[in-house]
């Protein structure tokens, strides 16, 4: 089953370029992934660790490389997340002028690549698959983008690729920093031999320092952060929905698969770093965001604002905190979607997404309003949407490190900072909400239409899981929580 | 006495006009002759090798001798193939001039 | 006894609200019915839970980490959350009815019933919650629908400012509100009420620490209550539908901020030095907020600046820790201001959206029931003797007089000037000749809206009496009031009054004028100064450094660095047969030496 779902999307991709029908296949082929992945959620047994629904082959005995996939709790909800969102971008593509084809294929391959990269157990294919997901999107932007759109689409694949590079070489160094003789590219076999503590404490911070910088180009941490805003505000809307909510999250997946349970010793050392970087994320971003003119850089900023929260709860390593981060990486994914589905939505009826033209478009597009609010107010944290439970968790983890009561340690300050970061978002998103939306409709504006009413489909899946996870964080946490539970203490680290 | 020191001063000077004339001559012809000087100077001087060092049981080593003999067949076959491209070379470009044949420069 | 009937009290409003925003949102009508009837609802169920004692519901785990960390869903049922129950749905009720009346030809009247359902919801959680969680999750949702509703009529700008202001001071409040729970959570290593409480000295033996804890935690309230600083957004609510001015912004959302102190009261009240702030902070609020009510020409600010004065009293009962006192104000405050904005309502909807006093007048006679309850909610607010207020301000002022002779004095000069400005807005309103063709032509409003104008004043009359509020609230029996505090409090009423029936008598404009009121202290400019140099400054500084200096500078220095490196190599490439041979036999040479003589 899980290999149907990992492959669903890369075959649709193969036979869409042979000649399939294109939107059609593609809405089949990711519709029976989100199923499928449903399905797999359903029958998912909570509260236990380990990898499920797993399938291996063998290729390469001499390496122990083979090809292996499966879910744990982390992963599951990583494809969850990949599922919905390519339905939703499949769905939200409109009419395609030049090579139809190809654009469908390159969603598809993008999907398929993220949902790859997530279910895979072996460190050879989930670098793979990622690198399979780079060229497409560097075709989507190049190609069927808007603005700058050659210049954006280089700088994030040369970027990109950079910051892949420099991850190889961490996971080549982690390859071979476990003894000769249980060296293995199988993740679970990494595993094991970390928690028997074979990776030396020296190897772990040099290797750890890699991942980090690797991974963090990939999730945009703060500096490498600046291939976001362009690259979104260029790419076609579904391009952006894809990278925006679920590609970028590789990066994260990998820091909580690879990095944090590996190299403990690593995380430690380079908390003080990370934790500056990631404040670096919430409050300087936070402040750009606020500048921003333009309503697709303002989104593109504000996914890279809301990386901070999910590092911080990477940064607390204990497992409130990494919970949160996982679920915040499930509500960030589908929020983003969603706001950037819109916007290209707005941009195709208007034109625009300068904030100065807009104005009002809730009394004529009144759907698109209310799914808009929503999104915001998701993204915003508000209670009763998924974005609140994580963040819930994610400040409660990070505060309690290193506790003492009469005295703030940096964990205490980067947790408040990080709340401010909320008022910051409310800030931004509100305003941008409120000069699009509201206020008086300008007169060219009045003749506009909403949202095609098909679109009231993915809208609505995008909002209801939100809005599901929203009122039962628990549903994920006893999926997510045993995942980690080998790696972390319940209690703060002193 | 005439000493090995001797046919290995001639040897290198005439392997320095050589590389002279590969680096200063402007016609591909000339250049092409100084590396057949050079190619003759590493033989004088392989020759004298041999000459001077005689072995115990009173014969020349003569190894350095037919070495000598593969130098000369190969500059044979490089002088022709050597002189094949400069005859493209003058059909495509009309001229011999070295200078001129710049178009991989920057 | 375990019984599900707080469920469906809290859980009516939200199907309604779903329904409405799923299916209904065509139907306009049957959208308003369906909310009307939750509500209802929601009040029959409180009803009955007023009723037994002794009630508990089945708690649901909303995140369950073990020992580290647990957020419950569970309600708290003791005598003051069964009694903000009736209260609140109560009045949500009446409101509701009203509102059927003023909305009926709105055009977004699914939204406005769907957001004031999910209000409902919200609110009566807040009322309900047993943890800091749960509490600060209806908290939030409070603050949201108060932003749907006060951008109600959204095409309007200031409307959709007024939105905004509400929902980012509101942040604002959350934000210390977060860091006070996240105090407590770490030191007591739990969220729930019950579980801190018995947990107390540990915080008791750290009295800075609690301090600032507790502080942080009134931060939310003072957000939420719009006391001063955070004040702002109240009266830029007003842009809202009346209705919504009355629930929300008078009897229900605002008064949250003091039920929340007063249901954490078993912490705020183990330091002085918090309750002390509080105290001040809610004197200089009322203070403040009688102040500029005195200049302010549209009558629902004039009324929204009561409220923030009137919650300053109730702030004053909290922080001389009688939570008693606070809720019993709460309580009458919340049946005479709705009451007051109810009758200016019916006034504005009468006049055709009219809310400049001025261009109003004479309209006791065209507006009897109207004139009449808001004639009593009037005598409730200033305190006169037998209406509801007069028990309750007088409760406070008592306490005043006992424990804190400053807040005292500035207190009775704040209920001289609240019977000066309400006095006035009466007197300009109601009587002499109208000043306006919309004042002239106006007539009674519909039975739908006088009816809960009727049931609020009995309840602004009679709310205060002992046989009839000691059903209801508990009342600080235990101190006699000492007869000098009423004859004071009424000496400073009968002033203001009568100044006021003098200055204003027979008046067609304002004839004093003191902009620093009018001008509402200057505070808007000075926030909006202070952002402009704080937050955009730097948010413009921060977008001019990633745009410059990062993304030119480092990124596209990087990539220039590439093609400079690449530029000086190519300069290898001369073109030159004799060049390269050169370089082809200097490498030798170097390999010779490398591999020979190292």
């Amino acid at each position: 089953m899980l290999l149907f779902i990992v492959f669903c999307p890369i075959v649709a991709a193969i036979l869409i370029m042979a000649g399939a029908p294109a939107r059609k296949t593609a809405l089949l082929a990711s519709g029976s992934t989100f199923v499928m992945t449903l399905l797999a959620f359903a029958l998912f047994e909570r509260w236990q660790g380990g990898f499920q629904h797993v399938s291996s082959f063998t290729i390469s005995a001499d390496w122990r490389l083979n090809f292996a996939v499966g879910l744990d709790g982390l992963s599951l909800i990583m494809v969850l997340l990949a599922a919905i969102v390519t339905l939703a971008a499949v769905w939200f593509t409109g009419e395609i002028d030049k090579y139809e084809n190809a654009f469908y294929a390159c969603l598809l391959l993008i999907s398929g690549g993220a949902i790859g990269a997530f279910a895979s157990l072996d460190l050879f294919f989930f670098y793979a698959f990622h690198e399979l997901a780079l060229i497409p999107t560097f075709l989507l932007i190049g190609i069927w983008g808007s603005g700058n759109r050659s210049a954006a689409a280089w700088k994030i694949t040369i970027y990109l690729a950079l910051g892949s590079f420099v991850l190889l070489i961490g996971l080549i160094l982690l390859y071979q920093s476990v003894p000769v003789a249980s060296r293995s590219f199988d993740i679970r076999a990494l595993q094991a031999a970390a928690v028997e503590g074979q990776i030396g404490p020296e190897a772990q911070r040099h290797i750890y320092l890699l991942l980090l910088i690797g991974f963090g180009v990939l999730v945009s941490l703060f500096p490498f952060h600046t291939w976001a805003p362009e690259a979104y505000a260029s790419a076609p809307a579904p391009a952006a929905m894809l990278h925006a909510g679920v590609l970028k999250k590789f990066g994260l997946y990998g820091l909580l698969r690879l990095a944090i349970p590996l190299l403990p010793d690593g995380a430690r050392h380079w908390t003080g770093l990370l934790i500056v970087l990631l404040l670096g994320n919430i409050i300087y971003i936070g402040l750009v965001t606020i500048a921003q003119k333009r309503l697709d850089w303002m989104l593109g900023y504000s996914s890279v604002m809301h990386m901070g929260y999910i590092f911080l709860g990477i940064a607390s390593a204990n497992i409130l905190g990494v919970t949160g981060a996982a679920v915040l990486i499930f509500a960030h994914g589908l929020s983003i979607a969603l706001l950037f589905g819109l916007a290209g939505e707005i941009r195709k009826r208007t034109g625009t997404l300068v904030f100065d033209e807009l104005g009002g478009l809730a009394k004529v597009m009144p759907f698109a309003g209310l799914a808009f609010g929503l999104a915001a107010f998701a993204t915003v944290g508000l209670p009763g949407f998924a974005n609140f439970a994580a963040e819930i968790m994610i400040f409660f983890g990070a505060f309690q490190n290193g506790w003492e009561m009469e005295r703030f340690h940096v964990f205490q300050i980067a947790t408040v900072l990080g709340l401010w970061g909320v008022v910051i978002s409310a800030v931004y998103m509100l305003r941008a909400y409120r000069k699009a939306f509201m206020g008086t409709l300008g007169e060219r504006w009045s003749s506009l239409v909403d949202v095609r009413r098909s679109l009231r489909v993915p809208v609505t899946l995008l909002v209801g899981a939100l809005l599901w996870f929203g009122f039962f964080p628990q549903t994920f946490v006893r999926i997510v929580a045993p995942a980690f539970r080998t790696y972390f203490s319940a209690n703060a680290q002193p | 006495m005439v000493t090995l020191g001797h046919y290995l001063i001639v040897s290198g000077i005439l392997f320095a006009i050589g590389f002279a004339g590969v680096m200063l001559r402007r016609s591909l012809i000339i250049i092409f002759m100084s590396l057949e000087l050079m190619l003759n100077a590493a033989n004088l001087s392989l020759v004298a090798f041999s000459r001077f060092h005689v072995q115990p049981s009173g014969v020349p080593d003569y190894n350095a001798q037919v070495f000598v003999f593969f130098i000369i067949t190969v500059g044979a076959a490089e002088v022709a193939v050597g002189l094949a491209i400069i005859v493209a070379l003058f059909r495509a470009r009309q001229t011999t001039h070295v200078e001129d044949i710049n178009t991989l420069k920057f | 006894m375990k019984s599900a009937l707080p469920w469906y009290a809290l859980l009516l409003p939200l199907v309604s609200a779903g329904a409405i925003t799923l299916f209904t949102r065509r139907l306009k009508t049957l959208s308003s019915l369906i909310s009307v009837a939750a509500v209802l609802g929601s009040f029959v169920c409180s009803c009955l839970i007023f009723g037994q004692k002794g009630l508990s519901a089945p708690e649901l785990k909303w995140i369950d980490f073990g020992t580290v960390f647990t957020v419950p869903f569970g309600f708290v049922l003791d005598d003051l959350s069964r009694m903000m129950l009736v209260l609140v749905s109560g009045i949500g009720a009446l409101i509701h009815i009203y509102s059927l009346g003023y909305m009926r030809d709105d055009e977004g009247k699914s939204r406005y019933f769907a957001a004031l359902s999910l209000f409902m919801f919200a609110m009566l959680g807040i009322v309900l919650a047993n943890n800091f969680v749960m509490l600060f999750i209806f908290w939030e949702l409070v603050a949201f629908t108060s932003y749907v509703l006060i951008g109600h009529w959204f095409e309007r700008d200031a409307a959709a400012d007024a939105a905004n202001k509400a929902f980012f001071t509101n942040r604002i409040g959350d934000f210390g509100f977060m860091l006070g729970i996240l105090l407590v959570w770490m030191s007591t290593r739990s969220v729930v009420f019950a579980d801190i409480a018995p947990r107390l000295s540990i915080l008791t033996s750290h009295p800075a620490f609690l301090t600032i804890a507790a502080l942080l935690i009134f931060c939310g309230a003072v957000g939420k209550s719009a006391q001063f600083p955070l004040h702002v957004w109240l009266p830029d609510a007003m842009e809202g539908p009346t209705p919504i001015s009355a629930l929300i912004h008078a009897a229900t959302m605002v008064a949250a901020g003091v039920y929340m102190l007063v249901r954490v009261g078993f912490i705020i009240q183990a330091s002085p030095s918090a309750l002390l702030v509080i105290a001040w902070i809610g004197t200089i609020s009322a203070l403040l907020a009688a102040l500029i009510a005195t200049q302010q020409s549209d009558i629902k600010r004039i009324l929204a600046y009561s409220t923030i004065s009137q919650l300053g009293y109730m702030m004053i009962a909290v922080g001389l820790a009688s939570n008693e006192a606070a809720i019993f104000h709460l309580f009458t405050h919340a049946f005479f201001k709705a009451l007051l904005f109810l009758g200016a309502g019916s006034i504005i909807i009468m006049l055709r959206h009219e809310q400049n006093i001025w261009k109003m007048g004479g309209l006791a006679r065209h507006l009897p029931i109207t004139f009449l309850t808001f004639v009593v909610g009037a005598l409730a607010l200033i305190g006169f003797p037998l209406f509801s207020g007069f028990f309750s301000k007088d409760t406070i002022l008592a306490l005043a007089y006992d424990h804190n002779m400053p807040i005292f004095v500035v207190a009775l000069f704040t209920a001289f000037l609240t019977a000066f400005y309400i006095l006035r807005l009466v007197v300009v309103v109601f009587f002499a000749k109208p000043r306006s063709d919309a004042a002239r032509a106006s007539d009674e409003s519909p039975l739908v809206m006088t009816g809960p104008l009727i049931v609020l004043a009995l309840l602004a009359w009679l709310g205060g009496y002992g046989f009839f509020a000691r059903h209801f609230l508990a009342i600080p029996h235990e101190k006699e009031l000492l007869l000098i505090v009423p004859v004071l409090a009424i000496t400073a009423m009968i002033l203001g009054a009568g100044l006021a029936i003098a200055l204003y008598r027979n008046r067609t404009s304002e004839p004093i004028e003191v902009d620093l009121l009018r001008r509402l202290f200057y505070i808007d400019e000075f926030y909006r100064w202070l952002l402009d140099w704080t937050q955009e400054l730097l948010a413009s500084i921060s977008a001019f450094f990633d745009r410059w200096i990062i993304d030119a500078g480092a990124v596209r220095g990087v990539s220039g660095g590439t093609w400079g490196i690449g530029a000086l190599l190519r300069l290898i490439q001369m073109g030159n047969l004799q060049a390269y041979a050169f370089l082809f036999g200097l490498g030798i040479v170097a390999l010779i030496y490398f591999a020979v003589f190292r």
